[in-house]
């Protein structure tokens, strides 16, 4: 992690979460951990199905349950562990100091309020105004995450809104507390190439103005390069490897991060030229593999990463740690 | 709970052998599967002339108790009333499969239709029908049924096809618009396919798993419906059924006699019961998003 | 302007429907109907009697022209008198149609309520004993025949086998208590059999509902569960429960308490029905079909405009 003496903000440690399903238990997140500092960014990065998005719905005890549960591990909100605390407790804490935005802006809204109505419902629970000061801090808030006339706007219905649209009033809606932690999961996979990029500049320029610490949780390489300065990249619910943004380009030590970032497009590329696809698919979770979960799809793997799993170490004169026997150089 | 995803493993099966798997480990599915079957053989007795023979006969006394003799104790004029459930079961069956069959096979024809003409009059015809029918009061229908065929023994039969279809051909007409536009119907139509075929040979078999469930569900309320109608004097006209012998038993429950209204009320109870939930598991069973 | 516009054309929209149903009704009651000539003959009527009634009774008329004077009739909502008692068949309905209100609504609204509450219990606590055990109960109450559910009831509070509380048939709205002293036994039995399938409908519904991702959402900005249920589950279900609610209104209102009037001998328009079926009463049955249709279009009509003010995504265009 960023080398700081103050304690962080947020701290996931051991984090194991598991499903119930009828062919037995699914273990979706295996001893996570991780820290986030007051105000810096960290990028959980993996393909669908890897666990990064249960690991963001675990932070607010989010987690569907059943059949969902966590098992055990501890997520230390400054000093408080969020893991163990009850519905109460969470309810005072969603919304308020950590605050969600999720990948679907079409159906995430409630779609029979009008959106100042669900906007001034957060603020009033949380802040304790009154409706009327409610009202304006709401008209404010969405002026700050651009959009235009937020007066008029306020009175819309959330399918009257396009969708960049409806995803600037989740953020707005996130923001309006000033938590000190946003989660954001996948905010803008579902938008249009060029919405996504402008949403993408305003959460990144609102978190700097807000001094927010965010938890992004991607499957695209690409965002976690424009916005973090570090980030975890998960595989078959365990981090496989945690790195800042510099050295996981630059760098990647994870034969799994060097295949993520082999399949991102360039734009230098010669047209034509197939993308290099990591072999094999990824294991079921419910069999997985004793050793390494990578090892049927690594082009490194030999007799040891099929007998036991990796610890995620810390690299000898790095600042990387890696769960891998024959790391990259 | 148990209906959620039996999706993990087992790649490339059929949806009819994974929702057989699927069945075969529901324990309630697979028993009421099994209550079903021994009425069905109960039925079945009473057709091939096994039991029940003597239900009409007038063997002893008035309300006699139950007994070794009169297993249930007799009726008002003395006669069995355990022959005469059992032969109610029979008419049950009767009823059930009939319609249920007769429903369905309407509903999936004119439904199917409709969805393959969707958008066009013939389409707007049955829809209109169907519209027509529901909003005729069900009872009253089979009554106009029962003059236009002159009191026919079937009338309520055929009142409960004309009404029972609908459902079916709604969620038929639905899935048929749905299916149309896959690639290989498309493709039929394409190369010049006649439509009838591309109707009965592509798309009605992938709406089979929508009929089956729909034929229990007509089941159950055929058998509802006729204790009713036959209360009324709309149902049964010659021969036995639960509902004719509840109607018996109207006046002998306020003179504290029970045994005609409990064979009856408890014996349908236990078919009705076991189909329901024989058509919950089976839906389970049949549900593609837990069978994915 | 807009609202008014709207009832105009779904109201125009509806006619097919009730043309339909009066085609329905003229030939399986009148065209194939019995045949009235003999009713009003007297004995060994010479054949130019016969002649002369089946003129008078138009028998001798092609179909179409017979369908439009039924048809004439109907719109004009000349239903004639009733051929058994000689009443005029509007006045029947009036003095019928309150009993039969009388007599459904307490079951209806009871059914209803219990069930989405059930409902929302059964969601809230999926997967747990407590949603078990409704939904058990549930299949219990859609596997019961109304007909044994109203006789199991009577037993239980109307014989001397039973409490012997309440009065085994009839009906008398004379003072509140009378009311519900006859009112109990048919609601009970009503709302029995209803919840079951009732509390399965709804608490599919809910079950939908919960699943959503603006529920997801609200939980993540602390929404507690209480108001949860409200503004993000119950009141997004409001399309389907309306849809429900509104269409078992004309069954209600006209023939819905068909068995439980005559059973318990109740004047209702169920009871009347009933009775005109039994001695062919044209006139009557003819109104019965007629309106029944009618209310469904204002049910129709009804639910659309509930749906615009549940959901503001559903225009009246």
């Amino acid at each position: 992690m960023a080398a700081g003496t103050n304690k962080p903000l947020l701290s996931v440690r051991d984090l194991v979460v598991e499903f119930e399903t009828d062919q037995g238990v699914l273990r979706a997140v295996d001893g996570v951990s991780f820290d986030i500092h007051a105000g810096e960014t960290l990028g959980l990065v993996g393909e669908s199905g890897c666990g990064k998005t249960v690991t963001g719905l675990s932070i607010l005890g989010l987690v569907p349950s059943p059949p969902g549960r966590i098992v055990s591990g501890r997520i230390l909100l400054e000093g408080s562990d969020l893991a163990g605390m009850d519905e109460v407790g969470l309810r005072k804490i969603r919304g308020s100091k950590v605050s969600m935005i999720f990948q679907e802006p079409m159906t995430a809204l409630n779609p029979v309020f009008r959106i100042g109505n669900q906007m001034r419902d957060v603020l009033q629970r949380h802040q304790g105004l009154t409706r009327l000061q409610a009202h304006s801090a709401a008209i404010e808030i969405l002026a700050k995450v651009g959009i235009p006339e937020p007066a008029v706007r306020v009175e819309d219905y959330p399918h009257q809104l396009s969708g960049g649209m409806r995803q600037r009033v989740m953020i707005a809606m996130a923001l309006s507390c000033g938590p000190k932690l946003l989660v954001a999961d996948e905010p803008t996979t579902a938008l249009d190439v060029t919405t996504q990029a402008q949403v993408l500049e305003q959460i990144v320029r609102l978190q700097q103005e807000f001094g927010m610490a965010m938890l992004l949780v991607t499957h695209d390489l690409g965002v976690v390069a424009e916005t973090c300065r570090h980030a975890v990249v998960m595989y078959c619910g365990r981090i496989v490897e945690s790195s800042s943004i510099d050295e996981l380009f630059a760098r990647p030590r994870h034969p799994y991060t060097t295949g993520l970032l082999a399949s991102i497009p360039r734009a230098t590329e010669e047209r034509g030229d197939e993308l290099p696809v990591i072999p094999g698919m990824v294991p079921d979770l419910l069999h997985l593999p004793r050793g390494c979960a990578f090892a049927d799809r690594c082009p490194k793997a030999h007799e040891r990463c099929r007998q036991s799993v990796p610890h995620l170490d810390l690299l000898q004169s790095t600042r990387t740690s890696v769960a891998c026997y024959e790391p990259n150089a | 709970m148990s209906a959620r995803a039996d999706t993990v493993g087992a790649h490339g099966d059929s949806l009819w052998s994974k929702a057989f798997r699927k069945f075969r480990h529901d324990r309630v599915g697979m028993w009421s599967l099994a209550v079903v079957l021994a009425y069905a053989i109960v039925a079945l007795g009473v057709v091939l002339g096994v039991w029940a023979t003597d239900w009409a006969e007038v063997s002893g006394p008035k309300w006699s108790p139950a007994s070794v003799e009169y297993w249930f104790g007799t009726n008002i004029i003395g006669q069995d009333i355990f022959a005469r459930s059992l032969y109610s079961t029979r008419t049950a069956f009767e009823v059930g499969l009939l319609v249920a069959l007769g429903a369905t096979a309407l509903g999936a024809l004119l439904g199917a239709i409709a969805g393959f003409f969707s958008g066009t009059w013939i389409d707007e015809l049955i829809i209109w029908v169907m519209g027509v029918l529901d909003s005729v009061p069900f009872i009253l229908l089979v009554a106009a049924i029962a003059y236009t065929l002159q009191g026919s023994p079937w009338a309520m039969h055929i009142a409960m096809i004309s009404t029972f279809w609908i459902g079916t051909a709604r969620l038929i007409r639905g899935e048929v618009i749905k299916l149309k536009s896959l690639e290989y119907v498309e493709a039929a139509q394409a190369i010049g396919v006649n439509r009838l075929m591309i109707i009965f040979r592509h798309i009605l078999p992938n709406t089979f798993h929508i009929l089956l469930v729909q034929a229990t569900l007509s089941f159950v309320a055929a058998i509802k419906s006729e204790v009713i109608l036959s209360f009324l004097g709309l149902g049964v006209k010659d021969g036995m059924s639960w509902g004719l012998m509840i109607s018996e038993s109207t006046f002998e429950v306020l003179a504290g006699f029970f045994n005609n209204f409990l064979a009856a009320s408890v014996l349908m109870f236990g078919l009705v019961m076991a189909f329901n939930m024989f058509s919950d598991a089976l839906q389970d069973a049949l549900d593609p998003r837990t069978v994915k | 302007m807009e609202v008014l516009q709207y009832i105009v054309r779904k109201l125009i929209a509806g006619i097919p429907l009730v043309l339909g149903v009066t085609l329905i009704s003229f030939v399986l009651i009148v065209y194939f109907g019995p045949d009235k000539t003999y009713e009003l003959l007297g004995k060994n009527p010479t054949a130019e009697e016969i002649a002369e009634i089946r003129s008078q009774l138009g028998y001798d008329q092609p179909f179409t022209t017979r369908y439009l004077d039924y048809l004439r009739e109907v719109i004009r909502l000349e239903f004639g008198n009733s051929e058994s008692t000689d009443e005029k068949v509007s006045s029947i309905l009036a003095r019928t149609i309150p009993t039969s209100l009388a007599l459904a609504i307490p079951g209806f609204i009871l059914g209803n309520l219990l069930g989405v509450m059930l409902a929302l219990v059964a969601a809230y606590f999926r997967g747990y004993w407590i949603d078990k055990f409704i939904m058990g109960f549930a299949a219990v109450g859609m596997s019961i025949s109304f007909l044994i559910a109203i006789i199991g009831f009577q037993i239980l509070l109307s014989s001397s086998d039973g409490l012997d509380l309440l009065p085994v048939r009839g009906w008398d709205t004379s003072t509140p208590l009378q009311y519900i002293r006859y009112v109990t036994v048919p609601t009970l039995a009503t709302v029995f059999v209803a919840l079951g399938y009732n509390t399965r409908f709804y608490r599919a519904v809910i079950v939908e509902e919960m699943t959503r991702d603006h529920v997801r959402t609200a939980r993540a900005f602390g929404v507690p569960p209480a108001q949860l249920f409200y503004r993000n589950i119950l009141k997004n279900s409001m399309i389907p429960i309306v849809t429900r609610i509104m269409f078992s209104i004309p069954v209600i209102v006209i023939s819905g308490s068909l068995l439980l009037e005559s059973y318990f001998g109740i004047p209702g328009v169920g009871k009347v029905t009933y009775d005109a079926i039994v001695t062919g009463d044209q006139p009557i049955l003819k109104a019965v079909v007629v309106l029944t249709a009618v209310l469904f279009v204002v049910a129709q009509l009804l639910a659309d405009i509930c749906y615009r003010i549940v959901d503001p995504r559903v225009s009246l265009k």
